[in-house]
């Protein structure tokens, strides 16, 4: 039977779909006009003006530091909570399942109120020390679950096995389980880094006046400030985005 | 990879406490956008060794809402005086201490005993401003300068208003022939069906947005404060600023120190840098508001101080209305700005 | 209980403990003293009463709010039911090619996806501007007049929506279709089946758990949407999602943005665990989880 075209339309029809926008903002960069709208002649100003920006840079600094901080606690914690629930069938298991699961279909916007009210009424002062509490909350559960994929093909009879060898358990857990571990580790650790340097809507709300992250700043920047920047700002993260992926796609292929 | 992600983590942990230990010199100002000449900020910098970090927010009842839920940490804020006031009286903002401030007689203290803070108690004039309309002269066919534009169906959905309670409620009072500071219900809800007709022709209800719309050709004719106005005229010569005919807002907007604030000592060096006339005047070159500064106004020009974009003339203050905080009464304008809003 | 079953019964404890008291601490307490605020009621200057009052709830009776919760539910389904619509025949698509290229196509739909989120909402708002090239297409080719506008209403947030969540739906139902074995298909054909039936019949009920994963991972974000409507919808687009941040950041009144709030949470927590606490239970003893 003759395959249908509509299938493949339609994926073409998608990847359109997800560039268009891109290829705009690209053009739209390069546009003299300081609002966007019509071509009002080539420029490279957006771009000057970008790194010109002290307070973008700020803002990077401020991202980075709350994505690497919450990343390294989260992946402990999140990989404490996969090993939890992979190894024990109990009552407590049930509530600890639940507890994981729930963060990750909560809206935003909700974590974000509860957490503003949460540290107002502990009369903690909002900034980078809330958002970096935030973003853990938020991540524990994706690193769990992404640790806990790992874990449905682990062989724990192999880490009884260096039990009954007289191994101890400390040892067994960082010869064998850990390194066994490692890519669903490595792996859940990138999806919260990258979650954090993303997140605006909780941060929006738990942030203070000195620790605007660079998705505050593009937010303050769109609202109250210059579009053309964020064009040009836009056009180096999507290059930035893909040489990133590119090396990373090398380095795995030279691995395998 | 362990040893790398240890790193990473000492690395972020050292960060995050230098970056915590090192903020001594901040000054940390929450304003308005477009509301400062760079220029200026730049020069207190130098002048102070210190690093100003703006944060901005687009309403009064932003501002107000942001502190109360909880945000600390801003030196200083910019609210209009009716907020300054209902500020004060919730112990959320300082006294000023007049000491500090050796520009304050440079303040004119006539303008000010209109105002709500004559003795400048707990707050420092900084900007006059006043709402009115700003249109593209090219797409908008017989304009009126009155609050029924927003009646024009030929421009739906290339029309903004404020996001902002006061102000556009208020703009649908006067349109009716009441008072900017009305809480009857019967004028109030006049009023909000004026707003709901409104609303239909409107693309959105914003601030900043709406002025790089109307520059970019994405709207038409907005709702704006006269300063802002002019700056987009400066850059772009087919649009144009009017006062409505029916009268508008006067407003004052302030400087105050909020309770919060961690240094109190650079904001005051902050205000008073801003009362030197130059300082003033540079300012007022950039954002197009007249500041009740007696030495900064006699170094403007004339054409600057006769612009009834400006300065406006008596036969607009006559007809125009300073907001006032309505205390209680306040919530008589959310509650219709939620059926505003949420009206089809 | 055994020696050995309390030993293990200590070290679950010990293990579990951390992960467990963060997320009690950040996540339970927090939610349920949003629950808990909903029955406050609010002065006119931003506090929060000291009563138990059940006003606030009683508030939401309000007419305006059903219409904003039906726009959400409205705009949350229809935005839902396109992205499973597009994706299924793109996934059946795409698991279907070579390996290899399978690999690069879904490179190309998820590294938009690594561009900043607001970003990608930008990119829209330069995309639909009303002097922008789009549109200048769309009068050229009489689509649309010279003076409409294509933003600021509530389809520019359903494009948008999709924009956000489709590659979301697109994954997991690829992932179910990449091991559904399509010899089945051919088998329905022999039985005589046409290619839509068999498509229908035998294909999408084949990857029925990456449909649902694909459904809840769109619907549930889209329901408490707020920078979507906030930067790409007008007066007649907005959702719950903005009416809570107009009652916190605006309105001062944080007991009712509580009670919009649980409103919202209990609509998406109460579901969800029924449905985990049933399937723990079910795979309690074939020992796999997760979604």
């Amino acid at each position: 039977m003759k395959r249908s075209r509509f299938p493949f339309y339609m994926t073409i029809a998608i990847l359109v779909f997800f560039y268009l926008p891109i290829v705009i903002v690209f053009t739209q960069s390069f546009n003299a006009s300081r609002f966007g709208g019509t071509w009002k002649g080539f420029t490279f100003d957006w771009y000057f003006k970008l790194f010109s920006d002290k307070n973008i840079w700020h803002a990077f600094s401020n991202t980075l530091i709350i994505a690497f901080s919450s990343t390294a606690v989260s992946v402990v914690l999140g990989t404490l909570s996969a090993f939890a629930l992979y190894k024990y069938k109990t009552k407590l298991q049930i509530t600890h399942n639940i507890l994981v699961y729930l963060p990750l279909v909560m809206p935003d916007i909700l974590m974000g109120i509860s957490l503003l009210l949460f540290f107002v009424s502990l009369k903690l002062e909002l900034g980078l020390f809330t958002i970096l509490l935030a973003h853990i909350t938020f991540s524990i559960s994706y690193v769990a679950m992404v640790v806990l994929g790992r874990f449905q093909d682990f062989d724990y009879s192999i880490f009884e096995a260096a039990l009954d060898l007289g191994a101890t358990w400390w040892t067994a857990v960082k010869k064998i389980m850990i390194p066994y571990l490692m890519p669903g580790i490595a792996a859940g650790g990138l999806l919260a880094f990258t979650l954090s340097l993303d997140d605006f809507v909780i941060t929006f709300f738990v942030s203070g006046p000195d620790s605007t992250t660079l998705p505050l700043y593009i937010y303050s920047m769109m609202r109250h400030g210059s579009p053309s920047v964020i064009n040009a700002l836009s056009v180096i993260m999507v290059l930035f985005t893909f040489v990133v992926v590119f090396i990373s796609k090398k380095l795995l292929e030279v691995k395998e | 990879m362990k040893k790398v992600l240890l790193a990473a983590a000492a690395a972020a942990l050292s960060l995050l406490i230098i970056s915590c230990g090192s903020k001594k010199n901040e000054l940390h100002v929450y304003n308005w956008a477009d509301y400062m000449n760079p220029a200026v900020i730049e020069k207190f910098e130098k002048e102070y060794n210190c690093k100003v970090v703006m944060n901005y927010f687009d309403s009064n009842e932003a501002l107000y809402a942001k502190l109360k839920a909880g945000a600390s940490g801003y030196d200083i804020l910019f609210p209009t005086s009716y907020m300054s006031k209902l500020m004060f009286e919730q112990k959320m903002i300082q006294p000023i201490d007049h000491s500090k401030l050796k520009n304050l007689k440079n303040i004119d203290t006539k303008f000010i005993q209109k105002g709500l803070d004559p003795e400048m108690k707990y707050s420092v004039p900084y900007m006059m401003t006043f709402t009115g309309i700003a249109y593209n002269t090219k797409k908008v066919k017989n304009f009126r300068a009155s609050w029924s534009m927003f009646d024009r169906a030929d421009l739906a959905g290339r029309m903004t208003l404020l996001n902002d309670l006061r102000e556009v409620i208020g703009a649908a009072l006067k349109f009716n022939g009441y008072e900017y500071n009305s809480i009857d219900d019967k004028e109030l809800e006049t009023a909000m069906n004026t707003v709901i007709k409104w609303k239909k022709n409107i693309a959105k209800f914003d601030v900043d947005e709406a002025k790089r719309g109307l520059s970019s050709g994405e709207f038409f004719l907005i709702q704006v404060y006269n300063g802002d106005a002019l700056q987009l005229i400066s850059e772009n010569p087919d649009l144009a600023f009017a006062t409505p005919a029916e009268g508008t807002t006067l407003s004052q907007d302030d400087f105050v120190i909020p309770v919060t604030a961690k240094n109190t000592d650079l904001a005051y060096k902050f205000i008073d840098f801003m009362l030197n006339p130059e300082n003033s005047k540079t300012n007022m070159e950039f954002v197009y508001y007249l500041s009740p500064n007696i030495p900064a106004q006699k170094l403007m020009s004339e054409e600057f101080l006769t612009d009834p974009a400006i300065n406006p003339p008596k036969a607009v203050l006559d007809k125009s209305d300073f907001l006032k905080d309505l205390g209680e009464n306040n919530s008589k304008y959310s509650v219709t700005w939620d059926k505003i809003k949420s009206s089809n | 209980m055994s020696l050995q079953g309390l030993k293990k019964r200590k070290s679950e404890v010990l293990i579990s403990v951390s992960p467990m008291g963060w997320l009690f601490i950040f996540f339970v307490i927090p939610t349920f003293l949003v629950i808990a605020m909903a029955f406050r009621s609010a002065d006119p200057y931003g506090g929060i009463g000291e009563q138990w009052t059940l006003n606030t709830l009683k508030d939401l009776r309000n007419p305006n709010y059903p219409l904003i919760i039906w726009r959400t539910v409205w705009l949350s389904i229809i935005s839902t039911a396109i992205c499973i619509l597009t994706a299924i025949p793109a996934a059946y698509y795409i698991s279907r090619i070579k390996k290899k290229y399978q690999d690069i196509i879904l490179l190309f739909i998820i590294v938009p996806f690594w561009i900043n989120f607001l970003i990608r909402i930008f990119a829209w708002k330069v995309f639909l501007h009303p002097e922008g090239m789009f549109k200048q297409l769309l009068v050229t080719l009489h689509i649309s007049g010279p003076d409409s506008l294509l933003l600021y209403r509530p389809e520019a947030v359903l494009v948008v929506i999709v924009y956000s969540y489709l590659p979301f739906a697109l994954l997991p139902i690829y992932a179910s279709a990449e091991k559904f074995d399509f010899h089945l298909m051919e088998a329905a054909y022999d039985l005589g089946a046409g290619r839509l039936q068999a498509f229908i019949r035998v294909f999408i009920p084949g990857i029925r758990q990456g449909l649902l994963t694909a459904i809840i991972v769109v619907f549930i974000p889209a329901l408490g949407s707020y920078v979507i409507p906030d930067i790409v919808g007008g007066p007649s687009a907005e959702m719950i999602g903005n009416k809570i941040a107009q009652r916190t950041f605006i309105d001062r009144n944080l007991p009712h943005a509580s009670a919009l709030s649980a409103i919202l949470a209990f609509a998406v927590i109460i579901p969800s665990a029924l449905a985990l606490t049933r399937r723990f239970f079910k795979e309690k003893n074939s020992g796999s989880l997760g979604i």
